[in-house]
């Protein structure tokens, strides 16, 4: 809530200041692309330049001893991409039927889908909106969580995509 | 030793082309802009690069005249001469001398001399000085080099007309028309993009393909109706369609493929003359035979071939050849021969790379092993010879006592295997024998781009084997599967092999349809042998093997997946792999059987050259407490039986070196033998056979064919009392 007066400070401060100069003062703070989705009942946000592609759901083919939080491959126009399901990372409980949205991410030097429930957004936001995590982040979430936001009255989990495809990367071996 | 020109010109043609295409073009920058070092530089070279290459195929006249424009641009480059007018068109002269002389080259023909004048004028520049008014015969080496390939030339069929006779210098007069190249240089790039392409193609007919089984079924249930003869005429132009399509896809597919082929040559010639020089460095006297070079290979296996062979190469040099001293001492010719020998076997190529050296130790592999914590004791004692030899691949074993430069350092034998086995679909294996030689066979696919595959289906999945590690397909009866140790298995050819469902190995559920019948998927892996319970065989055909993301590649089970016609995925089992995950699940099984039974600890030997054989026995008798050492022939197991006391031997009858009878009668010569229960285990059931196994003095005779552990382990029983 905090954030939201100072927001409103913000328009308050460019107003007075129209007012006074007649003249509209372009404030070049740094913005980042998001998209924001849905998993069960949270929202979490992506960084918008690691998501290449939103697909609609596809056929997802089984791939033998492939790691528990994989559902297995798709077929991207011929080429074989893998498909991960961030419920079983950020600790949510499985779905009762699957996501219907795979983001085609390319960060941490690998390139894999990304099962969510639906896409609610994509927008750009200051970076000043986003906010350091709070003490409160699950033990489990803690690696990967770069921040929040609050959106539509909610609360937005920031991911560090980037990191978490080198931890997994890594756990690939 | 000849060298073979014939084989070489051709290329020679291509390279000289096209540097003289590129001293042309420089030649013309350079008149633009004298002072471009980068330009001379790169004219030297060529220029350079053609003399070389002419010299090493004795085309003495066309390195004669390279040469000198070598030198010239030397003296340019030095900035001893300055490029201007009169140099330009004296250079542009020499250049296309040479492009006329590779012309007769290309045409067959023994290329003439530069004409006497030309000679001249290009040691004029070099020399100058009050002579420059005659020309004739001023620098000293051009009589002599024009003598050196007037002799050659006259030797050949066309009358050679230049340098003798002087008059009109044959190259000054080159017939003017344009030649067209015979062959096109295309970037590799452009190549494998092509290749990349065909094999989309050749995957998207699978579709079309699915398209006309869909069509058929539609108009099967089409009874009636005024469409109905339409239909079936439709789908029978499909059909003719689609197989015309298959036909000439096909064909472009495997035409495209060819032009990315090379030759094994391009590995196996540079590969053996190193080794010929390694021998030298290394004060052994080697020598290095090399057939079957003209086999052609995919770039991609070619490219990836050279490290692995080289390596194995270096290794036969090290550790497999003796020094002359030793050869002579063991009653050896003094030089060490290596051959490799490659031929073509269907759609692939075997490479045996032999030395006769002094082959492997087998009990240093072993100490080494052990030392290096690889296996352990137990285990050391319960391997045969081919597991131990086996064991030179383990990722961190190097044979090398000392490291030496040439061989042992680090990179070992598991890139080795790996290369060829994971990234080339090939095979490996090594035989060898003491103070006589080891051979490593590789056995590989002629490209990787299409391979054969074999799709079934398994607990409700789709599963692809590739063509090299399918030995059998069979449908047996359910009866026919034996039970040992908790686990089942089929005898095939003298072989027990163990059966898995292949669903329940993958971690799926099981469909659980019992049937009748049975039908097996018999895969190998060089020795070892596993027989895959499916539920259906779907496919076999050709097609293109996609590989998995990056970060997929250290999954064990996938070796890369294939699309079917409905654009599924499917994967491409990785059959090493689903060995050694039946191999660990065995392992478990057998370890809980023998904990619910008394040990009785007898040491049995088992004598058998089939590995699946030999460790299903070893299973049946260690779950009966019985504590067994394996052997792998006849030689093995006497060689066994001398060096440790055993309560009981199970022999097979054929097996290499020595079979079963030979081995009982043997043993029986053996004081400590003469009343030691000897059991053998066979496919034969002729009733001659089992006369002669009591001839020899066998205690009992039991037919694989009839295997049933109980019968084996009561028979042990009895016999140790």
């Amino acid at each position: 809530m905090a954030e939201a007066s100072g927001e409103l400070s913000l328009d308050r401060i460019l107003a007075d200041r129209e007012k006074r100069n007649g003249t509209v003062v372009s404030v070049d703070e740094p913005e980042v692309k998001l998209v924001v989705v849905a998993l069960g009942e949270e929202w979490f946000a992506v960084p918008g330049d690691l998501v290449r592609e939103v697909l609609p759901d596809c056929p997802v083919f089984y791939l033998p001893g492939c790691p528990a939080s994989m559902d297995g491959v798709i077929n991207v126009r011929g080429d074989i991409e893998t498909v991960i399901d961030l419920r079983g990372l950020l600790g949510i409980a499985p779905p009762a039927d699957r996501g219907r949205r795979i983001l085609l991410c390319e960060a941490g030097g690998m390139r894999s889908g990304v099962r969510v429930d639906a896409v609610e957004e994509v927008m750009d936001v200051p970076q000043s909106r986003i906010q350091a995590p709070p003490q409160t982040v699950p033990e489990s979430r803690r690696a990967v969580v770069t921040g929040i936001m609050s959106y539509r009255d909610r609360v937005v989990t920031v991911l560090g995509l980037g990191r978490m495809f080198e931890a997994y990367r890594a756990g690939l071996g | 030793m000849a060298l073979d020109v014939k084989r070489f010109i051709a290329r020679f043609v291509e390279e000289s082309r096209d540097h003289l295409r590129r001293l042309d073009e420089g030649l013309t920058v350079l008149a633009g802009n004298p002072a471009d070092g980068e330009t001379v530089n790169a004219l030297f070279r060529s220029a350079h690069t053609v003399k070389g290459s002419a010299r090493m195929l004795k085309l003495m006249a066309i390195a004669d005249l390279a040469h000198r424009t070598e030198d010239i641009l030397g003296a340019l480059r030095d900035g001893v001469l300055l490029f201007d007018g009169d140099l330009r068109r004296l250079l542009q002269r020499a250049v296309d001398a040479v492009a006329a002389q590779v012309e007769a080259v290309a045409e067959g023909r023994e290329p003439a001399a530069a004409g006497p004048d030309l000679i001249a004028a290009l040691g004029e520049v070099l020399q100058p000085g009050p002579g420059a008014g005659s020309p004739a015969g001023e620098t000293p080496s051009a009589p002599a080099s024009g003598g050196d390939t007037a002799a050659p030339a006259a030797a050949l069929p066309e009358p050679a007309p230049a340098a003798a006779t002087a008059e009109p210098p044959s190259v000054e007069t080159p017939e003017i028309r344009l030649k067209s190249s015979e062959t096109v240089r295309v970037p590799l790039v452009r190549l494998d993009e092509l290749i990349r392409l065909m094999g989309e193609v050749v995957s998207s007919h699978a579709r079309l393909r699915q398209r006309l089984v869909d069509i058929r079924q539609i108009g099967r249930r089409m009874t009636d109706g005024p469409a109905v003869p339409q239909i079936t005429g439709f789908i029978r132009d499909l059909r003719d369609d689609v197989s015309i399509q298959e036909r000439l896809m096909e064909e472009l597919h495997a035409k495209a493929l060819v032009m990315r082929m090379l030759p094994l040559a391009v590995v196996l010639d540079p590969a053996a003359r190193l080794i010929r020089d390694l021998g030298r460095s290394l004060d052994k006297d080697v020598d290095c035979v090399v057939t079957g070079t003209e086999i052609e290979l995919d770039r991609q296996l070619i490219d990836g071939l050279g490290d692995p062979i080289l390596h194995i190469l270096r290794n036969a040099v090290d550790h497999g050849i003796e020094s002359p001293d030793q050869r002579i001492a063991a009653g050896k010719p003094r030089h060490g021969t290596i051959r490799i020998e490659a031929r073509q076997d269907g759609g692939w190529v075997v490479i045996g790379i032999a030395d006769d050296g002094r082959g492997l130790a087998i009990a240093d592999i072993r100490d080494k092993a052990l030392r290096k914590g690889l296996i352990t004791a137990a285990q050391a004692g319960a391997m045969s010879e081919s597991e131990l030899i086996d064991l030179i691949f383990a990722p961190g074993f190097s044979t090398s006592s000392i490291i030496t430069e040439i061989s042992g350092r680090g990179v070992g034998m598991d890139v080795v295997k790996r290369t060829i086995v994971d990234e080339m679909q090939g095979v490996i294996s090594i035989d060898t024998e003491p103070g006589r030689g080891t051979t490593f066979m590789l056995r590989l696919p002629l490209s990787l781009a299409v391979m054969r595959v074999l799709l079934v289906s398994a607990g409700g999945e789709s599963f692809g084997f590739t063509g090299q590690y399918v030995a059998q397909l069979i449908e047996v009866p359910a009866g026919r599967l034996l039970l040992a140790a908790g686990r089942e298995a089929v005898v095939l050819d003298n072989e027990f092999v163990p059966v898995v469902p292949l669903a329940s190995l993958l971690g799926l559920q099981d469909q659980g349809k019992r049937r009748e019948t049975v039908l097996l998927v018999v895969v190998s892996v060089r020795n070892g042998k596993l027989a895959l319970a499916v539920d259906d065989l779907l496919d076999e055909r050709d097609m293109v093997i996609k590989p998995l993301p990056a970060h997929l590649r250290h999954l064990p089970l996938v070796a890369g997946m294939v699309m079917d016609g409905r654009n599924r995925l499917i994967s491409i089992l990785h059959t090493p792999a689903l060995l050694s995950l039946a191999a660990r699940a065995r392992d478990g099984a057998v370890r809980v059987a023998s904990d619910e039974t008394a040990l009785k600890g007898a040491h049995i030997l088992v004598v058998d050259d089939s590995l699946n054989t030999r460790e299903i026995e070893k299973d049946v008798l260690e779950a009966h407490g019985y504590v067994v050492t394996l052997a792998e022939d006849g030689r093995d197991g006497l060689a066994k039986a001398q060096s440790e006391a055993f309560d009981a031997i199970l022999t097979d009858v054929e097996m290499p070196h020595m079979d079963g009878f030979s081995l009982t009668a043997a043993l029986r010569q053996d004081e400590r033998y003469r009343d030691t229960p000897i059991i053998i285990v066979t496919s034969r059931q002729k009733e001659e056979d089992k006369r002669r196994g009591i001839e020899v003095g066998a205690d009992a005779y039991i037919v694989k064919g009839d295997f049933d552990q109980n019968s084996l382990v009561d028979t042990l029983h009895s016999l140790l009392g």
